[in-house]
């Protein structure tokens, strides 16, 4: 990806005009002539890049968290891409517009291309590759009490994700189009091999691919469009868990005076799924006065997996109380899920200030799936002594929801809009059951109706006021922390105090309350934000930023302790204070550049279940050295703590130096 | 008692009643097919003609320069539009009058319009358009949000240091979004969260602003699968034995996709209240309930660490290939 980074970077040079020959210069001159309204004195490439170098501190504390959230090493980058190139000649293409972040070993590297040529293509391309690194000890680590910090769900992965879309003649009529989309994770990690009584933590090796391909045609008329898609995609998924290493697993303590270990495992998952899909899109404008929409959408998954376990040691059979040495499982299984969406509506304007808004939606879908495992006990060390065992299941899940919404909008005057509406959900599912229930089978079902009202406020010119209020009674909902009877309001205001000066404020509230006996869920999540926006002479030289934020969250809900079924309540509590601010000062200029200070950054200090607090102050420092030459250093902090978890807290400064090339 | 009965009566009054406009719109829709063409409300009304582009450049060179780099400026260019030569008043109308007087009062200017009526000169060329498909379903066209609110008509677009007529860097697509959804982005400050703020990725990578199918305006990805599974695909499946709420009510059920104080941005501060708090179903008050999540597992000791994790060994919780208990 470097190389397609140089190649992208190089790109400006084929944006230069080229020596035109002698016969061609005049016929290209006149063309330019005829198009009126292009600057005559246009830029070929225009944008800016910045580079540098990163340094970081020695990470006080915690370094797998520092990795977990912060992750950034020290080394030469390229900061940032932002480029535009016209070619006058316009063969290839009118203009590249390039965009880059983090490149030369960051781990959160983009790149996006946007290259077009009037009337005949539109390339959009896409490429991002995310370093994915999780390893915090209080997420999962029952080991945890003997002074051994590990977390038994870890990953050291990467995932990347490439999308390019070609759209042939794009203004016209009729547009064909084709996508092509890659996402792929690998990497390693950690995973616990289960087996009765005991679970083993080994390293595990992940690899998956999806590939995407996809082509269809736009119709795009006066009256109506239609859209047409067909896609393909290919999936395949291979996990691998290997150890050689004798390992004793979580369980401290002997069983029947016997310790349980693993000395040696091969563990294989090879999934392989593809799908089709078909997208149909319509919209349509019969009168002026009626817009209508509609879709259907079809996809169709299947998996087929082949998995094999082959596992030494002591193990135990707690049903049948009986160790055995070992166990190969071999697994043939394959499962399918035939997806069926659409949705229809319209927008009525029935007289000039009345909006009817209606649509219909559902969603439905059912996979099917079978299995066949082979299973071999081993007693002792000979292979033969064994007892063989075989399963095959069947699995099904059902879901079928519906939705139908009416939305009335008056625009009472024309600083006042109201809205009222109302919606129905509903919709049944029915899934496996857990493990102790006899039934097997699980049904569930959904009812809900909820009222919608709401109002748009200009009072003034500089005023806004928005609401929406939404309140839902539940009769069936699929999860006892579904939404039930609920009411969720939402309110935001927009002042324009003086002409430098701009507040908003957001208030939101879900109140969410599930009364059926055995549930008894309660739970409100408040957030009141308040952000103004300071810009004295337009920021000339000052201007700041700034956003607060107070969030709470109560939940309480009834649960059953799965040892004794005695009845207990789950609380949790979120209380956060969020502030982010970003002051930037314009020094004055030299040698016709600006340099400019910046100072800000964020903090975030919640109390509650998990108490957290994490602090990333910054400072950034721009200064002109030559023309479309500028140098910039910048320091940033992270502080990180948890009072339940003081092993996972951190501290690191960063610095950063480097030039920004404006061209 | 009696509200929570006459409620839903009302409701499914209010739900008939929608029904009822439902059928009307189709039969409009059936007999209007050939009513009034957009072309015709663009008529001028009253003495103002089209003047063309050139004479706006007189005044407005400024923009008129700028708009010259707009992908607008295929408006300005392209016959088959209707609009050649006169891109400026396919949107601020006809402009004769206001060349004569100078007066704002003479031209339309969207930007200071009601949220629908500017909408509707937006929509005069993009309304049948693939990204307006879910606009009716769009919150954003309830809440007057209108297509200016985001857009920026004259500006030169994407490099150069200028925001565009869309926003293509991340940076920029995510303050825009963030003065609005000032909220979400206070989440986005959390530990645990996407890496919206290393700019690796953006909001419009998981929602489309246009409208969705989804809730939330959240993107599909393979027609009709959530978003997440763009980047996801490990989670996608089919799985043999798949985790019910992860295809019903999606990610969002274990997960704070915006940024949460809890690890794996997960909505719980430990495993275990994540998946006992469904998990949890015993008896008649389950059945009176009618909820999913079945009973709770047997001879699990919370007291001991082992038990305090479910994903310890229930690892695969998105869905398993093998074990119908999600343990490989």
């Amino acid at each position: 990806m470097k190389i397609l980074l140089a190649l992208f970077l190089t790109l400006p040079l084929a944006a230069l005009p080229a020596e035109p020959k002698p016969e061609e210069a005049k016929p290209a001159a006149e063309e330019k002539k005829a198009e009126a309204p292009a600057p005559a004195a246009e830029k070929n490439v225009s944008g800016s890049i910045e580079f540098g170098y990163r340094w970081v501190s020695d990470v006080q504390g915690s370094h797998e968290t520092y990795r977990s959230l912060v992750d950034l090493e020290k080394g030469p980058r390229v900061f940032d891409v932002d480029l535009s190139m016209q070619d006058p000649s316009k063969r290839l293409f009118d203009r590249v517009d390039l965009t880059a972040s983090g490149w030369g070993g960051e781990p959160h590297s983009s790149i996006r291309v946007d290259a077009r040529k009037s009337g005949v293509y539109r390339l959009l391309t896409d490429y991002r590759n995310l370093a994915y690194y999780n390893f915090l000890p209080s997420f999962a680590d029952p080991t945890m009490t003997g002074g051994t910090f590990l977390n038994q769900r870890a990953f050291d992965t990467n995932r990347r994700y490439l999308n390019a879309d070609l759209e042939l003649m794009p203004g016209r009529r009729i547009i064909p189009y084709l996508g092509y989309t890659h996402d792929s994770g690998f990497g390693a990690g950690i995973t616990p091999y289960v087996s009765d009584g005991n679970e083993y933590p080994v390293r595990t090796r992940l690899r998956d691919k999806t590939d995407l391909y996809r082509g269809g045609v736009r119709v795009e008329l006066n009256l109506f469009h239609v859209t047409l898609e067909q896609g393909a995609t290919k999936f395949k998924d291979d996990q691998f868990v290997s150890t050689a290493d004798r390992n004793f697993g979580n369980r401290t303590s002997t069983l029947f005076d016997q310790r349980l270990m693993l000395s040696s495992l091969s563990q294989a998952y090879g999934v392989r799924g593809d799908s089709i899909y078909s997208k149909l899109l319509l919209t349509a404008a019969p009168a002026s006065w009626l817009d209508v929409h509609g879709q259907f959408l079809y996809s169709r998954p299947s998996s087929d997996v082949n998995y094999s376990n082959n596992a030494r040691g002591l193990f135990a059979l707690l049903g049948a109380v009986r160790f055995y040495n070992g166990q190969y499982d071999a697994l043939s299984a394959e499962s399918k899920q035939p997806h069926s969406s659409g949705s229809a509506g319209f927008e009525l304007r029935p007289v000039k200030k009345l909006r009817i808004v209606e649509s219909i939606l559902t969603d439905r879908f059912h996979n099917a799936s079978s299995a066949v495992l082979a299973e071999q006990l081993f007693f002792g060390t000979a292979a033969t002594a064994g007892e063989q065992l075989s399963f095959a299941s069947l699995d099904k899940l059902v879901y079928n929801f519906n939705r139908q919404q009416v939305d009335v909008i008056a625009d009472v005057t024309s600083r006042l809009s109201l809205r009222g509406g109302h919606r129905y959900e509903w919709g049944d599912a029915q899934v496996r059951s857990g493990a102790l229930d006899l039934r097997g089978r699980e049904a569930g079902e959904l009812k809900r109706q909820v009222g919608l009202a709401g109002f748009s406020f200009r009072p003034l010119r500089k005023l806004s006021l928005t609401m929406d209020y939404e309140a839902g009674a539940g009769d069936r909902s699929y999860f006892r922390t579904s939404l039930y009877d609920y009411r969720k309001i939402r309110a935001r205001a927009r002042y324009q105090l003086i002409p430098s000066l701009l507040v908003a404020a957001n208030f939101t509230v879900l109140d969410n309350q599930n009364p059926t006996a055995g549930v008894k869920y309660d739970f409100q999540s408040r957030s009141n934000t308040l952000s103004i926006q300071w810009m004295p002479r337009g920021g000339k030289w000052v201007s700041l930023l700034g956003e607060y934020s107070r969030s709470t969250l109560e939940s309480d809900l009834t649960y059953l302790d799965p040892l004794d079924r005695a009845r207990e309540r789950s609380f949790y509590r979120d209380n956060a204070h969020v502030a982010s601010a970003l002051m930037d000062i314009n020094l004055p200029a030299a040698g016709g550049a600006k340099g400019k200070i910046s100072l800000g950054g964020s903090m975030f200090d919640s109390r509650g279940s998990r108490p957290t607090k994490y602090y990333q102050p910054v400072g950034r420092v721009q200064l002109p050295i030559v023309k479309h030459v500028q140098w910039f250093g910048e320091w940033r902090w992270y502080g990180y703590s948890e009072p339940f978890y003081l092993y996972e807290g951190f501290r690191s400064h960063i610095f950063l130096t480097g030039l920004r090339l404006s061209l | 008692m009696n509200v929570q009965v006459t409620l839903p009566v009302a409701l499914e009054k209010a739900r008939r009643a929608a029904g009822l406009f439902l059928i009307g719109g189709i039969f409009l829709f059936c007999t209007n097919g050939s009513a009034a063409k957009p072309a015709e409300e663009a008529k001028p009304a009253g003495p103002a003609t089209y003047v063309g582009s050139e004479a706006c450049a007189a005044c407005h060179d400024d923009l008129f320069k700028a708009f010259a780099r707009n992908p607008h400026q295929v408006v300005e260019k392209v016959k088959a539009r209707g609009w050649q030569g006169k891109a400026c008043e396919s949107c601020h109308g006809p402009g004769s009058k206001h060349a004569e007087s100078v007066s704002p009062d003479d031209i339309i200017n969207p930007a200071k319009l009601d949220a629908a009526k500017a909408d509707r000169a937006c929509l005069k060329c993009h309304l049948n358009q693939p990204s307006q498909a879910n606009r009716i379903l769009s919150v954003h066209a309830r809440n007057d949000v209108s297509c200016v609110s985001c857009h920026t008509m004259h500006k030169h677009g994407p490099g150069g240091g200028e925001p565009g007529l869309a926003p293509r860097k991340a940076a920029v697509i995510n303050q825009q979004c963030a003065s609005c959804h000032s909220p979400v982005w206070a989440e986005f400050q959390r530990p645990h969260r996407h890496k919206l703020n290393e700019n690796a990725m953006s909001c419009v990578d998981c929602h489309n602003p246009h409208g969705s199918f989804l809730p939330k305006l959240q993107k599909t990805a393979s027609a009709n699968e959530a978003s997440c599974l763009k980047c996801h695909g490990d989670k996608r499946g089919p799985f043999v034995f798949e985790h019910a709420p992860v295809r019903l009510e999606g990610c969002k059920t274990c997960h704070e996709p915006h940024g949460s104080a809890n690890p794996k941005m997960l909505t719980r501060h430990e495993v275990r209240f994540q998946c006992l708090e469904c998990h949890a179903n015993v008896g008649a008050a389950a059945a009176r309930s009618g909820t999913l999540g079945g009973v709770p597992p047997a001879i699990h000791d919370l007291r001991s660490p082992r038990f305090r994790n479910c994903t310890v060994c229930h690892m695969k919780v998105h869905g398993s290939q093998v074990n119908r208990a999600l343990l490989r």
